[in-house]
């Protein structure tokens, strides 16, 4: 087991950052930190911009960071049970994404 | 068109095409009732507990694969709601649950009957909204509908406080014709290079088995099932959630599968070279041991949800996409390559299944038996009452050892046809979820299978049947006791009937039904239980309640042996396993 680094890019609505924590004391997964943020800078998610056919606006999404100690195996499950959050639109661990439902095989965030 | 909130929120389960909306007023709810009063669209059905609108919603959407619709008020109006809720997310419903909140400047305040709806619904919903003002009502209703329907489908909650409901502010309304959730794509379309390697595995297999569950009923997938098996010919299971995804008569289906599954399922799953998982998710009462299950099997996986996939058996091959899509994809490559397979190499297996059916299968001639030397067997009420109804009839049930003989002994040859609380187990779903079967299939038989402990956790719906004319046959299994729970007590705990026992404190339930204005009838002799429910399906404009005695000391078998055991350990009588 060790520490790894989860990083999502979510609707910054009330409510949605809720749903992230709940899921993680649901499915039983402990947070060893977690940090939130308004995204300014759309610059590096301009990919996503691309993907979605949308443009962002300041204040409209959210960046969260939370670090969680597991094992591998449940590793893949709570990217998997986090890509299932409606208002997820992007998630990614060391070495694969959920972007739009869909997986890639790099950290795209 | 400019309209209230409440006119807003009523007009959009209009343009849903919602037919019947379940529930219960109150007073954060009062504005929104005012609306569906001064509407003919929709019919209001008015239960007489939130938990009982929730399972009549889910009832109906099992039975159409159309969303249920429930509306209730805030606090114990939405918290009663919760357990119908949970239900439908263990199974994976489409339900929209509409909950009054108390008005937006008190939220917070712990004002009258106010209760965080939102926070408590959190982890049994596939998503959730508050309504913040009334421009937004047919947008997140649309929303709400599509989610819902959608993916894995799933309840979804809308919270809505009592002043953007008020009659008097009038907004811009249109409801949208299309949807687009930015953050939300549920998968569409399986991987050809996957759909490949599943035919490649299919020609490679001596023992295969198709094991499908309720997903495949979901993805309206029943058609292409059969259509897949007329080409390879090979045994059929299916989960309890699955019953009537293909059809119990053919020979080709060895019944269900799993803790109370079938000798001859539960051994050709152990036993089988290939398994292929078709909207089923590997639960705990599939598997047995996890790490025990199914060892020589390759593992082939179709799921529209990515997380149910390798959760607790690793999948070697794995379709993600509707259920649906991936088996028209398979049939057509399938059709092409057909000169390849030759069926008859797996001859062998269908033999050495039809060995273990006839060591230890199912009797289903138990009903043959009408001496009054025996008590009632639940089993052969179960069988009566398949003859009776010709196999044609929906059939909803509740939770325990009536379930298990339902699902073991009334062959379903159709999908949503079999009704039941799989995920979470939920007493007190039979009752109210054959009211919204009948309701959207009045022309059909609807019979509930229940027992006495579960029938008395929602049986005041029988007045809702009363007020409604819901002419449902209930089936009361009355074995005097918590049969499920005495025969865990009987196994495993040295028969130390722990508070299971109500006998001398049940009601006559023949008379309390004729109290509601329905038929009562009560069987207590096996030589009267043909005549009995033969009687009860004569009557056809009212609803029957026949109330069975059944042998208290009867248990459900086969039984996988846990902890530890896998599919081939299985208890098949009192004192007896494999």
């Amino acid at each position: 087991m060790i520490e790894r680094q989860l990083t999502l890019i979510m609707e910054n609505k009330p409510g949605a950052l809720a749903r992230v924590v709940g899921l993680f004391h649901q499915r039983g997964y402990n947070i060893d930190s977690l940090h939130v943020d308004s995204i300014e800078d759309f610059i590096p998610y301009k990919f996503i911009e691309d993907e979605l056919d949308v443009k962002f606006s300041k204040g409209e999404v959210s960046r969260l960071v939370i670090k969680t100690t597991v094992a591998d195996t449940l590793m893949r499950q709570i990217l998997r049970q986090i890509n299932k959050l409606i208002e997820v639109i992007a998630v990614s661990d060391e070495d694969s994404t959920y972007l739009k439902g869909i997986l890639r095989d790099e950290n795209l965030l | 068109m400019k309209l209230a909130g409440n006119d807003m929120l009523i007009q959009s389960l209009i343009n849903e095409g919602v037919e019947y909306i379940f529930g219960y007023p109150g007073g954060a709810a009062l504005h929104i009732y005012d609306s569906i009063f001064n509407q003919s669209e929709m019919q209001h059905i008015l239960v007489r507990h939130e938990q009982g609108a929730t399972h009549a919603a889910d009832g109906y959407a099992r039975a159409t694969g159309k969303p249920g619709v429930v509306m209730v008020t805030s606090g114990p109006g939405a918290t009663n709601a919760i357990t119908g809720i949970a239900t439908a997310f263990m199974d994976s419903i489409p339900m929209v649950v509409i909950s009054g909140q108390v008005q937006s400047h008190l939220i917070g305040t712990d004002a009258f009957q106010e209760t965080d709806m939102i926070g408590i619904s959190r982890p049994i919903v596939k998503h959730s909204f508050t309504v913040d003002h009334q421009s937004n009502i047919p947008q997140i209703v649309k929303e709400a509908f599509h989610i819902a329907t959608s993916g894995r489908q799933g309840p979804v909650v809308i919270d809505i406080p009592k002043d953007l409901t008020n009659p008097d502010d009038l907004f811009d309304y249109e409801y949208p014709k299309e949807v687009n959730i930015r953050s939300y794509n549920p998968p569409i379309k399986p991987e050809a290079t996957q759909i490949e390697r599943v035919v490649d595995a299919i020609f490679n297999s001596k023992k295969p088995v198709i094991y499908a569950g309720g997903g495949t009923i979901s993805s309206n997938a029943s058609k292409e099932l059969i259509e897949l098996n007329s080409y390879i010919n090979v045994p059929v299971t299916n989960t309890l959630m699955g019953l009537g995804v293909y059809p119990a008569t053919d020979d080709k289906f060895m019944g269900m599968l799993g803790m109370h599954g079938t000798y001859q399922a539960n051994m050709a799953m152990h036993n089988a070279d290939l398994i292929l998982a078709i909207g089923a998710r590997f639960d705990d009462r599939i598997t047995n041991t996890p790490e025990k299950f199914a060892p020589k099997a390759q593992i082939v996986h179709f799921d529209v949800d990515h997380s149910s996939v390798s959760k607790i058996i690793e999948a070697d091959i794995a379709v993600f996409g509707q259920v649906k899509d991936s088996l028209q994809a398979i049939n057509k490559l399938i059709k092409d390559r057909l000169p390849e397979l030759d069926i008859t190499k797996f001859d062998d297996w269908h033999a050495q299944i039809s060995k273990w059916k006839s060591e230890h299968g199912l009797n289903h001639n138990l009903y043959k038996d009408s001496s009054d030397e025996n008590l009632i067997l639940p089993q052969a009420a179960v069988q009566h009452i398949y003859q009776e109804s010709k196999g044609k009839a929906f059939v909803t049930s509740d939770v325990g050892q009536h379930q298990m003989f339902a699902a073991q002994y009334y062959h379903f040859d159709e999908p949503r046809k079999w009704i039941n609380s799989g995920g979470l187990g939920t007493m007190g779903f039979g009752l109210p979820s054959a009211m919204g079967v009948k309701l959207a299939y009045p022309d059909e038989e609807v019979i509930c299978i229940t027992g006495e402990g579960s029938i008395q956790m929602c049986i005041q719906e029988l007045s809702t049947c009363s007020q409604y004319k819901l002419p449902i046959k209930i089936f009361n299994i009355n074995n005097l006791a918590l049969g499920m729970v005495k025969q865990w007590q009987d196994m495993n705990y040295d028969g130390r009937h722990s508070s299971i026992s109500y006998e001398d404190s049940l009601p006559d339930f023949k008379e309390l039904a004729e109290s509601y204005g329905h038929v009562g009838i009560k069987i207590t002799k096996n030589s009267d239980l043909k005549k009995g429910i033969e009687e009860a399906f004569s009557i056809k404009d009212k609803l029957v309640f026949v109330d069975i005695y059944v042998d208290p000391n009867e248990h459900v078998y086969p039984m996988l042996v846990a902890p530890n055991g896998s599919l081939k350990d299985m208890w098949l009588a009192k004192g007896s396993k494999t």
